[in-house]
């Protein structure tokens, strides 16, 4: 335990994984909690830590047991959670287990979707999981590797193709502060081809949650999906997400991930490994931060084999106390000739007292590529404000549509258009609301 | 309907404007020449209200309301356009979602209700073909990527579309080819009306062939230095500004 500020939380840690059942500590679990322990919760000392100091997210004497969930409340919520227009399956995931009264779901010979834990031990699982797995080196992984209760595992068949998006609605019930370690695996098989979303509810807002949620994504050959996450969070919530991508030859990934004001703390790390040749990836990410919010993006895209191409786009907006990190690392190994890698990163400070840390990370070394990154962090342009008043329009809509206007060309590329109108109107209101919490 | 007494404006503390007078009625046309860096842009700016001009003294009333006190959308609320010598682009703001806001938010502090979506656009097709102005360049973002002619247009589409009590147009002439000119004037001249009035900053008398002014400035150093009919306008095109800065001069230094 070299991490002493959160000691008690260790040792309720280390007590709820020795005092779980036999048949739930496998190898993979001893493994991962051993390594976490040896390391603790990451530090401002480590590099990808350095503007994220969880002390203050973490200083809260949280539940490591998720409680039974009831059925009070969740059916509202999922209703709720509906996105107009949207003609979506519906995966309804309550405290990390899939609830499958409320859900509907493609044939399963369309989608196989299914607990994690049930084909963990498979041979078949593990005979492509394990090989794909790099979850191994970081400290929340590992703990949600040895804490992960049910997980979600789905998996689309070879040559299938499913138009309808399946929307993955998160619910949580927790009742109190509680450290929750939800766990999904997606695979998406040869020539395959799905498209998820993924929002998230708390039945109890406004209160302290930890949430390390472990996503891992695995594209095989010629496959496609595309990825949508809208992280439109309680306050109270502290999200870290990892997300780790595997792509075989020729498939392609699209991410989009929506950062709104409310969670306390997100902390996103999307690492991607482009693990054959001509595959594509794009990444686009809209963060709108305010109170004092910290929202933190880690991307990190590795290109290993030749003629892949992947291209990035974030924009942020920062009100209020705001803060907000973006890292965006490009590794391109010698074998990676023709790549191809494209990433830009945009901040707008609304206020003054609002802070933005962006460091844009190439290596490269390859010679026969072509990689640009760009990377900027401006104000209000006064000539555009003036100008939209001169016609007639208050100052307030003005700085609302410049807002959405600066997030325009990522908005732009949501190929889902209840989706992009969901997500403008969430930017609308939420501006709406810091704005008027501000004035 | 515009009135303005010994208007002082400064930028930096550096004076600009240094007592203007100027009374602009309903139904006229002005126009306001002068060599580069008089203040003529500088009058516009401080009337339609930009935050980096400092007004030092003076008054600016329109139909007896004090302008001085507003905010910039107020005044274009209240009836006040400046067609920009430089019109800003802005990606990502639909130039049509654009003038359906500013229109909305004029109609409402008129007690006006918005207009359906069938009026506007029934509206903003009249318009268009009164400037002449690309339906396809209306759908785009605003002024992006235009060329210079075509956002001195939208300016003037725009005005078409907002229908404001006073138009000031600032160099909207500059830049344009003489189609373009002669498209963007028969525009004004439908736009003119009893009730509306007109301030046309520019530089060049050509423009004055096509908009036939009621009375000629011309503003120099901060001051509006001889007021007269439009051969004023001929007076200096053939003999340039020199011998007015001359004969300035020579006044000066007498007094
Ligand atoms: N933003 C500014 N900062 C400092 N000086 C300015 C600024 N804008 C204009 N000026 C100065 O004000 C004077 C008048 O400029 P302007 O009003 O643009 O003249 P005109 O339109 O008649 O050419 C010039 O001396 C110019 O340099
Ligand atoms: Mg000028």
């Amino acid at each position: 335990m070299t991490n002493q500020v959160a000691t008690p939380l260790y040792n309720k840690l280390s007590a709820a994984f020795e005092s779980r059942n036999a048949a739930d500590l496998t190898p993979l679990r001893e493994a991962a909690f051993a390594k976490f322990k040896a390391k603790g919760f990451p530090s401002v000392k480590e590099e990808d830590w350095r503007f994220t100091s969880l002390v203050p997210y973490l200083d809260v004497d949280f539940s490591v047991t998720a409680e039974a969930a009831g059925d009070a409340g969740i059916q509202q919520a999922v209703d709720a959670a509906a996105i107009e227009g949207l003609e979506a399956y519906r995966l309804v995931v309550v405290n990390g287990r899939i609830h499958s009264g409320l859900s509907v779901l493609p044939e399963p010979d369309e989608m196989h979707i299914g607990p994690l834990q049930e084909v963990i031990n498979t041979d078949a699982f593990r005979a492509h999981f394990e090989a794909e797995d790099h979850t191994g080196g970081n400290s929340f992984t590992q703990l949600n590797t040895a804490f992960f209760t049910d997980g979600v595992y789905i998996e689309v068949p070879k040559n299938v193709s499913i138009e309808k998006p399946v929307h993955i609605i998160h619910v949580n019930t927790a009742s109190v502060p509680t450290l929750f370690h939800p766990r999904q695996v997606i695979v998406v098989n040869r020539s395959a081809g799905a498209v998820f979303l993924e929002t998230s509810v708390s039945l109890h807002p406004k209160q302290a949650m930890f949430f390390n949620n472990v996503l891992q994504v695995i594209v095989k050959e010629n496959g496609e999906c595309t990825h949508y996450r809208i992280q439109d969070n309680a306050p109270g919530e502290r999200w870290v997400h990892h997300t780790q991508v595997t792509q075989h030859r020729t498939s392609r990934y699209s991410n989009y991930t929506f950062s709104l004001p409310g969670a306390d703390l997100i902390r996103n790390n999307l690492e991607l490994k482009l693990d054959g040749t001509a595959t594509e990836s794009h990444l686009y990410g809209l963060y709108l931060a305010a109170g004092n919010q910290l929202t933190d993006n880690h991307t990190a895209i590795e290109h290993i084999h030749p003629a892949c191409q992947s291209t990035e786009h974030y924009k942020g907006v920062l009100l209020d106390n705001a803060r907000a990190v973006f890292n965006g690392k490009v590794f391109v190994q010698r074998e990676a000739q023709q790549t191809n890698a494209y990433q830009q990163n945009n901040n707008l400070l609304i206020s003054d007292k609002a802070t933005v840390y962006a460091k844009p990370q190439l290596e490269i070394f390859a010679d026969d590529v072509k990689c640009s990154h760009g990377c900027t962090i401006g104000q209000f342009n006064n000539e555009s404000l003036f100008y939209l008043q001169s016609r007639g329009i208050g100052e307030e809509s003005a700085r609302k549509l410049l807002v959405e206007a600066f997030m325009f060309d990522v908005t732009d590329k949501i190929e889902h258009e209840p989706i992009r109108e969901h997500l403008q109107e969430l930017i609308h209101q939420k501006m709406t609301a810091a704005m008027a919490a501000g004035a | 309907m515009l009135v303005i007494k010994d208007l002082h404006a400064s930028i930096d503390g550096k004076e600009i404007l240094k007592g203007i007078n100027l009374t602009v009625n309903a139904g006229e046309v002005h126009a306001i020449m002068g060599p580069n860096g008089s203040g003529k842009s500088s009058l516009a700016s401080v009337l339609a209200g930009r935050e980096n001009y400092e007004v030092t003294g003076g008054e600016v009333w329109l139909d007896g309301k004090n302008v001085l006190d507003m905010k910039p959308e107020e005044r274009a609320r209240e009836g006040v356009f400046l067609a920009f010598q430089y019109p800003v682009e802005i990606p990502g703001v639909s130039n049509i979602n654009f003038l359906k806001t500013a229109l909305g938010e004029i109609r409402q502090h008129h007690g006006l209700p918005p207009l359906s979506a069938k009026e506007f656009l029934a509206m903003t097709r009249e318009k268009q073909k009164l400037v002449e102005f690309d339906a396809k360049l209306a759908n785009r973002s605003l002024n992006e990527g235009f060329s210079g002619g075509e956002k001195k247009r939208n300016e003037v589409f725009q005005l078409a579309m907002l229908q404001p009590k006073l138009s000031i147009l600032d160099e909207t002439d500059s830049g344009l080819d003489i189609d373009a000119l002669r498209i963007v004037s028969n525009g004004v001249n439908k736009l003119r009306s009893k009730d509306n009035a007109f301030v046309l900053i520019t530089h060049y008398q050509r423009l004055l062939d096509y908009i036939v002014p009621d009375v000629v400035h011309v503003l120099y150093n901060g001051r509006i230095v001889r007021s007269g009919t439009k051969e004023l306008a001929l007076e200096l095109e053939d003999k340039g500004y020199d011998w007015l800065k001359e004969e300035l001069r020579v006044s000066e230094s007498i007094q």
